[in-house]
């Protein structure tokens, strides 16, 4: 009787461990990985639309049919990152995810001069540059700082119906992920 | 010796079914750590942010999903309705209530694996804010069902479970702390197909 208790209790223990385990190797063993899906699919600053299409079942996969959304691989070692469209949506976001797909910066077009898309993602280096002095091209582009390296940019734009798919597919179609 | 093989066979059994099972259950389950609740509705305020915990991170490693950021919006999950029934296809809901301010929000319908339900003809089993009627005091009023209804009609089709999922876009909510204070719409079950 002693001796299944001991039993149980080791097995216990051991449970325990196998769970924490688990918990903090899943993470770093996960196939699931959207940076790496998004490398096999276009390069670095070309823009990939998400959801149906896709034929990676990751990138496939459609998180709410009223948005569309696009992702672009950018990496702040080759200079600062700007993201332009000339269309205006009725709603737009976008959010920088670093290379583990942790989400670093958000925002959406309220904060955006005009509502129009014109935004610089940059490092803390990047921002004393431009303090300097902010060219006149840059001068109501929205700036997000950011502490990545490599990273990715997703936008999405919320699409209230099928009559405004063509002014979302000029605003897609338009859309600008480059390096300064 | 044969004893002591049995013990440790034993004590490993216990170790990897045990700590695998839980880790799937807090994985899998809609309601788990790093969660809030409010009424039927599951929300992960801090997940895919750096400042997200172990569990909260394997799960959307997982997924592989990149999560809205505050300023985007919230997204809420109900698995069963607020009398805690596990939410069915072939049932009707009513959903009706008080939203948090926000610019506008979507629901849609998706099945266990995530995949947005469709129903029949031209219908989707969705919604948006800018869709509906609002009556008087503007509070929420929307049914669920497989069946055409009057005023706000999402359409489902099909038997089994179900999950809805509701996003709110650009809600001060979404600012950490003040997600649990918030109260969102009742989910009632009005009657099911047989």
């Amino acid at each position: 009787m002693l001796k299944l208790l001991h039993a149980v209790l080791l097995g216990l223990f051991g449970a325990a461990a196998v769970h924490i385990a688990i918990l903090f190797l899943l993470p770093t063993y996960s196939e699931r990985d959207v940076w790496a899906a998004m490398a096999k699919e276009a390069g670095p600053y070309a823009f990939v639309r998400l959801g149906e299409g896709n034929a990676d079942p990751l990138l496939a996969e459609e998180q709410n049919p009223f948005f569309e959304t696009a992702a672009c691989r950018f990496d702040l070692e080759n200079g600062m990152v700007r993201l332009t469209s000339a269309e205006r949506v009725p709603f737009w976001s976008f959010s920088v995810y670093d290379r583990d797909g942790f989400n670093v910066f958000n925002t959406n077009d309220r904060s955006a001069t005009n509502r129009e898309l014109d935004a610089l993602v940059v490092n803390a280096a990047q921002l004393l540059e431009l303090r300097k002095g902010v060219p006149e091209s840059l001068a109501a582009s929205l700036v997000a700082q950011t502490d990545v390296g490599e990273g990715m940019i997703v936008i999405r734009v919320f699409v209230p119906d099928e009559s405004w798919r063509i002014i979302v597919e000029r605003f897609f179609d338009g859309l600008r992920c480059e390096a300064l | 010796m044969l004893k002591t093989v049995i013990f440790v066979v034993f004590v490993l059994i216990i170790a990897l079914v045990g700590g695998a099972g839980s880790a799937w259950l807090a994985l899998e389950s809609t309601r788990s750590i790093g969660s809030v609740e409010i009424g039927p509705w599951v929300t992960f305020p801090n997940q895919g942010t750096r400042k997200a915990d172990p569990y909260s991170r394997a799960r959307s490693r997982r997924l592989g999903q990149l999560s809205l950021g505050q300023a985007e919006g919230v997204v809420l999950v109900a698995a069963a309705d607020s009398d805690g029934r596990p939410l069915l296809r072939q049932c009707t809901y009513r959903i009706q209530g008080e939203l948090p301010p926000t610019r506008f929000f979507t629901l849609h319908a998706v099945d266990d694996n995530r995949t947005i339900l469709s129903a029949p003809a031209r219908f989707l089993s969705a919604l948006h804010s800018q869709d509906l009627l609002w009556r008087d005091g503007q509070t929420l009023g929307m049914i669920v069902s497989p069946h055409p209804q009057p005023d706000n009609w999402m359409a489902i089709a099909g038997t089994g479970s179900m999950q809805l999922v509701l996003t709110l876009v650009d809600t001060p909510i979404s600012t950490g702390a003040r997600v649990g204070e918030t109260s969102l719409p009742v989910i009632s079950r009005v009657g099911c197909d047989a």
